[in-house]
């Protein structure tokens, strides 16, 4: 089990059927993500890097080929699997954080636990994680307008990993910060890669991949050797 | 785990207080609609019912006035009478219910030592029937000699009349003087006797004075308890209208369920034009709900894409459209009763129709319905908010 990856696409293609003709945005890419993994995704824009991104994070389904999250075939799910999926094996960190405005910083970390047990919480969990993510106690209870953009992001790296997720699958994670806060938040990457966190980073921005172990690039749809 | 979406629909609705409180207001004002339309209608029944109520046990003979002539081989309406061997008839078909014969005149009157001549009508009834004619006096006696008379209470409050005035009968006071002995309690409408206005002497005054015998204006059946009207009215009907139509027979309690239907459908009507204010309220939070998942579109994306189900979008708008329903329909009960209260002191000029099962169930009925379609106004915007694309609601600006 444990040799498995977290994550394999076999001849993944993705089309999108428009009334100007089908763009091929994925052209029978393969590649596969081993546990522990740090590996950046690259490439120009329109090169397919957000179809790609979307495939990996199960938020969608390829128009033929096999995607694989952790031994588990995606292309048959139902939605409600495939939510599941996403809940429970995919912790998402965004360009934009993408917090909710209406939740404090505690509710906002423990949502997907909530989602998973379906029940009430214990806040401790979360406390945990932000502390993890070396956010200040006294913040765990402010809204996140109340908090920088740094801090905000450490608070989406706390959410994505509370439910303890095979992939943490990040979104150009330092596009919205400037470069000293972004280099914190990659050095944290790279301290949750060190415990064994896998983590996928999509980007444009070469000095964020310096960061990873292996770059995947993508160029017209395709995986450039 | 209901609680964080129910936490978050219940922010929103802080968040947007404005907003809220305006859909909140459209809701108030339907079940207030609704709700105190119901209370004008079943106060209006009430009240009729319960001028009424006193006289749904009889079935009222009258002589057939209809089809050129009727009984007594034509003449004129004063000629139509019913004779005194019809009475035996219907005595005979009704038993053990009580045959009442009633005469009535109109006739001018003076009171006491004053000149004012008073036109009222004069009821002449055997006085071992006034119990079964439900007479309930406010002050005085029953009245068994001749010489004395009962009189309705709105006949007495206005022309300052109390228990052992005196009458004069007829315009030069030829038709000798009655003392009153009692003073009726008001009585409303009725399909028998209508006593308010009116003096109730007993029938051999009546006959005496204006030399009447054998005959009736009306016969009025008080139906036993156990027997049913409508059969009472069929047998008088096939007795006395065997060959020709001689009679009309009136069964009062068909009356009463003929005109409580028809107030029934005015209540409905009513209750239905307030209904379109409410119908304008689920516009209006179906709007509302629309531009609270527009605004939300990022947000549901993001929820969709870290693991949310469907329905659980699903169940946070709904939640949303539930509080304000809730609220809404909440505070428009309320205020019904408050209205309620003031229609009826306003337009009836009493409350004690107020705080009845009819009205509770039409305050009910109101909440019951704001709730309803507060939720089903809810229930689209929900579902497109859950079916959204999370790709697209992502990249949602």
């Amino acid at each position: 089990m444990d040799n498995q990856p977290v994550m394999l696409f076999r001849d993944v293609t993705k089309v999108y059927p428009l009334p100007a003709g089908d763009v091929r945005a994925l052209d029978e890419i393969s590649f596969q993500v081993d546990r522990g993994e740090f590996i950046s995704i690259m490439g120009p824009s329109g090169s397919g890097k957000s179809t790609l991104l979307n495939l990996m994070g199960c938020l969608d389904t390829p128009t033929s080929g096999d995607i694989y999250i952790s031994g588990t075939r995606i292309g048959d799910m139902s939605d409600t699997e495939l939510t599941t999926l996403r809940r429970d094996r995919i912790g998402f960190i965004f360009q934009y954080f993408n917090l909710f405005p209406l939740l404090n910083i505690i509710e906002n970390v423990t949502f997907p636990m909530m989602l998973k047990s379906q029940k009430e919480v214990n806040p401790e969990r979360g406390k945990e994680v932000l502390r993890a993510v070396q956010l200040d106690d006294k913040l765990f209870t402010h809204t996140p307008t109340e908090l920088s953009g740094g801090q905000q992001q450490r608070v989406a790296v706390a959410r994505a990993l509370i439910n303890n997720p095979d992939i943490l699958l990040c979104d150009e994670p330092t596009g919205n910060l400037d470069t000293k806060t972004g280099a914190g938040i990659m050095e944290l990457m790279t301290d949750l890669n060190r415990k064994g966190t896998t983590v996928i980073v999509v980007t444009h921005d070469p000095t964020i991949a310096e960061y990873t172990n292996r770059t995947i690039r993508i160029v017209d749809g395709r995986i450039a050797l | 785990m209901s609680g964080i979406f129910w936490e978050i629909a219940k922010r929103n609705i802080r968040v947007h207080f404005l907003r809220s409180t305006l859909a909140m207001l459209g809701i108030v004002i339907g079940v207030v609609a609704i709700a105190s339309m119901g209370i004008l209608g079943n106060t209006l029944v009430a009240t009729v019912s319960d001028s009424l109520s006193s006289v749904g046990d009889s079935v009222i003979v009258y002589p057939y006035s209809g089809g050129g002539g009727g009984f007594g081989g034509g003449g004129s309406s004063e000629s139509l009478k019913i004779t005194d061997q019809q009475l035996q008839q219907i005595t005979r078909v009704v038993a053990p219910s009580t045959a009442i014969p009633v005469v009535s005149k109109s006739e001018h009157m003076k009171v006491g030592v004053g000149d004012e001549d008073i036109v009222a009508t004069v009821y002449g009834v055997d006085p071992k029937y006034i119990k079964d004619l439900n007479f309930e006096l406010a002050s005085g006696s029953f009245n068994n000699a001749n010489s004395g008379c009962l009189v309705g209470s709105e006949f007495a409050k206005d022309n300052n009349i109390k228990v052992g005035s005196r009458i004069t009968m007829g315009s030069d006071g030829g038709k000798g003087s009655l003392r009153v002995s009692g003073i009726i309690k008001k009585r409303g409408m009725s399909f028998d006797i209508s006593t308010d206005n009116a003096i109730v002497a007993t029938q051999d005054w009546f006959e005496n004075t204006y030399n009447r015998r054998d005959d009736y204006d009306e016969v009025v059946v008080k139906v036993r308890s156990g027997q049913d009207s409508a059969a009472v009215t069929t047998n008088i009907e096939k007795q006395l209208n065997r060959r020709d139509k001689v009679v009309s027979v009136m069964d009062s309690k068909a009356t009463l369920a003929s005109i409580y239907e028809s107030f029934g459908m005015v209540t409905t009507f009513v209750t239905a034009i307030g209904g379109i204010s409410m119908i304008v309220a689920g516009v209006s939070i179906f709007n509302i709900m629309m531009m609270s998942v527009n605004e939300r579109i990022k947000e549901i994306g993001i929820m969709r894409s870290i693991g949310t189900q469907k329905k659980e979008v699903m169940s946070m708008f709904i939640y949303e459209a539930a509080i304000i329903g809730v609220i809404g329909s909440a505070v428009g009960g309320m205020l019904s009763i408050v209205a309620g209260y003031a229609i009826s002191a306003l337009m009836f000029q009493s409350t004690k129709y107020l705080l009845t099962v009819a009205n509770a169930v039409s305050v009910g009925e109101g909440v019951g319905f704001g709730i309803v379609i507060c939720i089903a106004c809810g229930v689209y915007p929900a579902w497109q908010a859950a079916n959204l694309n999370p790709i697209d609601a992502l990249r949602h600006e």
